[in-house]
């Protein structure tokens, strides 16, 4: 398979993600959007890894990895908080930070 | 003799009543307890006439000065004694007139609470430490500190019954109208300095009055300078149009009248002239000007007393009127003249002022009208009095008669024939208000209070009829007195003395004839109550106060107004485009985390596609 | 012994700070005795330094250096010069009277005073600092406490809206103690903004090697970096000093604030800005000073009559004292724009006079507001009957800002305005004397207003003289303006050593044409 099916894989994949972030209301919508945007990064190192035979990018997607669970628990944690004090999981709920 | 040294005694005659000022002023007890915090500051006045006695009779000369201010390790200001005849025979008047008077004060505030007594007696001491100094300064400069001294003193004497509004006014008139003409003497005493800073070789200044100094700095120098001063001599001397706060200043306690506002504060602006005299000979057109404002001074002040009811005010104006006299005198070039008329009037004023101040106390009022046929009650005051209205009037043999006859021969022989009219006038006139005063208050009709009127206690009369003794025998003094001045004087009769002795006589004549008499009735006098009226109605005070109110606090308001509104509202409108700037950008601001997302993504595709179009 | 006197006395202060910290904010007392001791310290370390100091030898002395950052230069040195010993005394003297005048501050009396103490050791350090970065540092330390000082333990008082700005008012609380302790605060630091700016390009144009004042004296600046860098020290300092027009955060501030906090403020804080001025600004740029003097000369002009006018009209008691160091300031500028030896010992002599007679009366406006709760001139009368002594000390603060000879307010301003007649503006001088007169009305019509009269009214009831610790504060400042007026050379004689080595370079004419 040629290196640009990858390519184009993930880039839909992060095009999907983006999509997601933004059109969601739930939060945890936007938490699965936000997901699905770093595995197409993922795809993407391992896919260029391949190509260039470098074993960097590998690497690089296993902390990655790592990193994504810990962004996930954090994200969970927002979004349970966010449901103890707003008793909703939809971002429109939560502007606090309105100018 | 040869008791002490000059300096010594100079050195006696001034801290003796800074030590009774320091001493009464600190010791919260002694100040509160009246009577001993008096005897104390009697002490320090006594010391002070003590010494300058000895001084005059001594008659040496000498000069002690101390290093004041400097610049570049060198010093160009002093503070000292300079003990010269002049020095010393006005420090004697000071002393024992301020002696006279706080004896006096003795009965006269008897019913004064004990700790506004003690207060009394703290400010007369600063008052004489004061006066002292400033006889005794050695240059201009320490002149004009004590010139600001006895300033202060005058006003917490004036405004001694604070509690009464009118005292306050007065008292805060006083200060405000001698300060506006302060401003003459420090612009003076800069523009002296910076004069002979340039014509000294080392670029230091200095504040001295000899004729050296004179020299060196040329006519238009000290036309400059002695110009300055004399303004300041205006406010001081109470010379017109910056007189109008003697009258008020009579809202202090008699005898304060009669030592500050009469004979010796009042007298410190000619004291400056004396002393600057060789200045002021440098600059004519100062000295023309004097002659005429002087002789101005005299009559208009002279003709506002003739219609005065308060007895203190007829004084006060006659105050302002002789002062006139002085700086006439100095103006046409006879410096014996105007000094030998200050010490002659510091006796008989003082005497006048204490006398007014005995009938005072004798009926609780100072009109006129409430006086009346207190001969018969108080023969001794009254005889005192009656001695110094003819020492001012100038009856031939008194103390006025010669000191005024010399000041109109000098303006006679200078050919000053307006100012010398001018005064032969205010010589009549003076003759006549003394005599009306002595009229009404003395003869005349008997007031409500005069059947409970009784004689003076023995603390108010021992002064009043040693002042007395001074009105009678000062004239007599000119000789010794012009010696101690460099000058040489000897008297005898002239045309000028003859008529001026006549208009005195006429003048007496008149006022009897009108208020003791009677010749012409009540009905008769109204004709002139308009014009009474007109001259009480006292333009120039008026629009002094016109002037305050309108254009000074108009002024002020105005700026503080531009100050809070513009100039504050300008910083303001700074803060407020800052917060509305802050305001208009808010907005973007909508708290939803989809919208900071969808920037982001804006942000990357912008930053992208400049990226790649530079590429 | 006497190299370390500088360290001690200036961090001493900063060191009782530290130490409050930890001390319960329950027990009063020991807050006030370590505040006190701090205060003491450093009074008696400014003695130590002013008997230490030897006017023979003159010049800079008792240097003490501790290399901070060297690769740039930055050390902290101390040094103290003719002007330093005087304002260091100063200094410590109105700490200490601030410190009495404060003792029963509340609420939180514990951090007030950490932050009176730190303010005050940022001021010392200011007028003893031989490195432009330490001074610019401490200067910072000086200010910056006052925004907290003044919005904590401030009063408010409505402004009115009105003028040509009047709509500012609904989005700008003017008048209160957040507003005023605000606008103080960000007028200031607009000023450091310029002064930061001006000393990196002293910095650099000195070859970027040292921050040492003594190591920038002897640089000569570019012509451009001599006239814009002194306009932005003139501009920035001068915020501080009170100058025209950017003086109007010196009223509302000093309206609002605590006593003590006035007293400091306008006492001592002010004449740091005045100091900046002639310290960097003339001494380091003298090209920069002879091309601006006419505008500082004339604007000090507008200072003093224009300060003066506004305090005539205000009937608020602390906003005429205020207004009253806008004015008193002006003088202080005025001698130092004249360029000579009188003008320049005027000058500091007037930092000094000015500082003890507005600390005076800050302390007994705020004696008199805590007793009849009120600042509103028109509203008294009579308290003199109430409260003698506190009228005799208002009586001696008013006749020294009125210049009163034998008070220190005259020698300053005399020798101010023989500087000014010097040289050649003759104006100055005539504007200096204008405005002395109208100090005259406006501080003896309000002593009349406030003392005199009958009264005091029913709605004054708790009035009561001085007592207790609050003496300490209106007896030292009054004697030392009486002895410093009777006898100036006290001060004179410091102030003169240090003029006559730092003029010279500046008005670059011999000293002789500058008497």
């Amino acid at each position: 398979m040629p290196t640009s099916a990858y390519l184009l894989l993930g880039a839909a994949l992060f095009c999907m993600g983006v999509f997601g972030v933004l059109t969601r209301r739930n939060a945890i919508g936007v938490l699965i959007g936000v997901e699905l945007m770093t595995n197409a990064v993922n795809l993407n190192l391992i896919a260029l890894s391949r190509a260039n035979g470098h074993l960097t990018g590998q690497a690089f997607a296993l902390f990655s990895l790592a990193l994504t669970v810990a962004e996930v628990i954090v994200g969970l944690a927002i979004v349970l908080l966010l449901y103890r004090s707003h008793r909703s999981v939809l971002t429109d709920s939560a502007v606090e930070m309105k100018g | 003799m040869n008791i002490a040294s000059p300096i010594t005694l100079a050195a006696v005659a001034v801290m003796a009543p800074l030590a009774t000022f320091l001493i009464i002023g600190l010791i919260a007890p002694l100040r509160r307890s009246g009577k001993p915090a008096a005897w104390v500051g009697i002490l320090g006045a006594t010391t002070s006439t003590v010494a300058a006695a000895l001084l005059v009779v001594d008659g040496r000369s000498d000069i002690l000065i101390a290093d004041w201010l400097g610049a570049g390790g060198k010093f160009f200001a002093s503070i000292g004694f300079q003990v010269d005849g002049i020095s010393a025979s006005m420090l004697l008047v000071v002393s024992l007139v301020a002696w006279c008077v706080q004896v006096f004060s003795l009965g006269y505030m008897s019913d004064e609470t004990p700790a506004g007594l003690g207060r009394y007696y703290t400010w007369h001491s600063l008052f004489l430490f004061s006066m002292n100094g400033l006889v005794m300064s050695p240059n201009a400069l320490q002149l004009f500190l004590c010139w600001e001294l006895v300033g202060l003193a005058s006003y917490l004497l004036i405004g001694f019954y604070f509690r009464k509004p009118s005292a306050g006014r007065a008292a805060v008139k006083a200060f405000w109208i001698t300060k506006l003409a302060d401003i003459g003497l420090g612009a003076g005493l800069v523009a002296l300095y910076v004069l002979t800073a340039k014509a000294s070789p080392d670029g230091l200044g200095s504040f001295d009055w000899s004729p050296q100094v004179a020299q060196a700095i040329g006519t238009g120098g000290a036309t400059v300078v002695a110009g300055l001063f004399f303004v300041a001599v205006m406010g001081k001397s109470a010379q017109f149009p910056l007189h109008i706060w003697l009258p008020d200043a009579m809202e202090g306690p008699t005898p304060v009248s009669a030592l500050l506002h009469a004979a010796t504060m009042v007298a410190a602006g000619v004291y400056l002239v004396v002393r600057a005299y060789p200045l002021f000979q440098a600059a004519p057109d100062v000295l023309l000007f004097m002659t005429y404002l002087g002789a101005w001074t005299a009559i208009f002040a002279a003709v506002i007393a003739t219609v005065q009811t308060d007895i203190k005010k007829v004084l006060a104006y006659s105050t302002c009127s002789q002062l006139g006299y002085m700086v006439s005198g100095l103006g046409a070039g006879s410096l014996f003249g105007g000094y030998f008329h200050l010490f002659t009037h510091a006796g008989f004023k003082a005497l006048l002022f204490l006398g007014a101040g005995a009938l005072i106390h004798a009926v609780h009022s100072n009109e006129l009208t409430d006086m009346g046929g207190l001969w018969r009650k108080m023969k001794l005051s009254g005889t005192a009095f009656i001695l110094g209205a003819l020492a001012l009037a100038g009856v031939p043999g008194l103390a006025g008669f010669f000191s005024k006859d010399t000041i109109l021969e000098a303006l006679h022989a200078s050919g000053q024939t307006v100012p010398w009219l001018m005064l032969l006038l205010a010589a009549g006139l003076t003759a006549f208000y003394m005599t009306r005063v002595v009229a009404l208050a003395l003869f005349g009709k008997p007031g409500h209070h005069t059947e409970h009127a009784h004689e003076a206690p023995a603390s108010m009369l021992i002064p009043v009829l040693l002042l007395a003794v001074t009105a009678v025998g000062a004239g007599y003094m000119g000789g010794p007195l012009a010696k101690m001045v460099g000058a040489e004087y000897a008297f005898h009769w002239s045309m000028t003395g003859i008529i001026a002795t006549s208009l005195g006589l006429l003048g007496i004549a008149a006022g009897w004839a009108i208020y003791g008499a009677r010749i012409v009735t009540a009905e008769q006098l109204a004709v002139f109550a308009p014009i009474g009226n007109f001259i009480r109605a006292s333009a120039v005070d008026r629009s002094a106060a016109w002037v305050y109110r309108n254009a000074m606090l108009g002024l002020g308001s105005g700026i503080a107004w531009f100050d809070r509104y513009v100039v504050d509202g300008v910083m303001n409108l700074t803060a407020w485009l800052a917060m509305s700037g802050g305001q208009q950008l808010r907005t973007f601001q909508s708290g939803r985390a989809g919208d900071y997302v969808y920037a982001v993504l804006v942000g990357v595709v912008l930053l992208v596609a400049a990226g790649l179009w530079n590429a | 012994m006497s190299q370390h006197l500088l360290d001690f006395t200036v961090a001493a202060p900063a060191f009782a700070a530290l130490l409050l910290l930890f001390i319960p904010v329950r027990a009063m007392n020991v807050v006030r005795g370590v505040s006190l001791v701090g205060a003491l310290a450093h009074l008696g370390g400014a003695i130590a330094v002013a008997l230490n100091y030897d006017r023979a030898v003159g010049g800079v002395q008792m240097v003490s250096t501790h290399a901070v950052v060297p690769s740039m230069g930055i050390a902290l040195t101390f040094g103290v010069d003719g002007w330093g010993v005087p304002l260091l005394l100063l200094t410590a003297v109105m700490l200490t009277t601030g410190v009495f005048a404060s003792w029963n501050v509340q609420p939180r009396a514990r951090d007030f005073f950490v932050l009176l103490l730190l303010l005050t050791s940022g001021v010392a350090g200011v007028f003893v600092s031989l490195d432009l970065f330490i001074f610019f540092l401490c200067y910072e330390i000086a200010v910056l406490p006052m925004y907290l000082l003044i919005a904590i333990w401030g009063t408010a008082k409505k402004v009115e809206a009105a003028g040509p700005f009047r709509f500012v008012w609904k989005m700008l609380d003017v008048g209160g103690k957040e507003y005023a302790a605000m606008k103080l605060t960000l007028m200031l630091l607009a000023g450091s903004a310029l002064i930061l700016a001006a000393m990196l390009a002293l910095y650099t144009g000195a070859g970027s090697t040292s921050f040492d004042l003594r190591h920038l004296a002897m640089t000569t600046y570019a012509p451009s970096v001599q006239t814009w860098g002194f306009l932005a020290i003139w501009i920035g300092f001068g915020a501080l000093a009170g100058v025209w027009p950017f003086h109007t955060w010196s009223p509302d501030g000093h309206a609002a604030a605590p006593t003590a906090v006035s007293m400091l403020h306008a006492g001592v804080l002010m004449k740091l800005g005045a100091f900046g001025v002639i310290r960097i600004g003339m001494i380091l740029l003298p090209e920069g000073a002879r091309d601006w003097v006419w505008l500082v000369g004339s604007v000090a002009m507008i200072n003093i009559v224009y300060g003066a006018m506004s305090a005539m009209a205000q009937k608020d008691l602390k906003y005429i004292v205020a207004y009253s160091s806008v004015s008193h300031m002006g003088v202080v500028m005025l001698g130092a724009a004249t360029l000579t030896i009188n003008g320049w010992n005027g000058a500091v002599f007037q930092m000094v006079a000015h500082g003890l007679m507005t600390g005076l009366f800050f302390a007994l406006v705020g004696l008199v507001y805590g007793r009849s709760h009120s600042r509103w001139v028109p509203d008294m009368g009579g308290f003199a009957n109430k409260m003698p002594a506190v009228a005799v000390f208002f009586t001696i603060a008013s006749l020294s800002s009125l210049g009163l000879p034998g008070l220190a307010g005259f020698v300053a301003e005399f020798l101010v305005f023989l500087g000014a007649w010097q040289s050649g503006q003759v104006i100055w001088a005539v504007a200096g004397l204008v405005g002395a007169f109208v100090t005259a009305v406006y501080v003896l019509r309000a002593s009349k207003s406030i003392f005199w009269g009958p009264g005091p009214s029913e709605q004054f009831h708790d009035l009561t003289d001085a007592h207790g610790t609050e003496w300490v504060a209106l007896t030292v400042l009054a004697t030392a303006l009486i002895v410093l007026g009777i006898w100036p050379r006290l001060g004179l004689d410091f102030i003169d050593i240090a003029t006559s080595e730092y003029l010279p370079a500046v008005a670059q004419q011999t000293l002789e044409a500058l008497r």
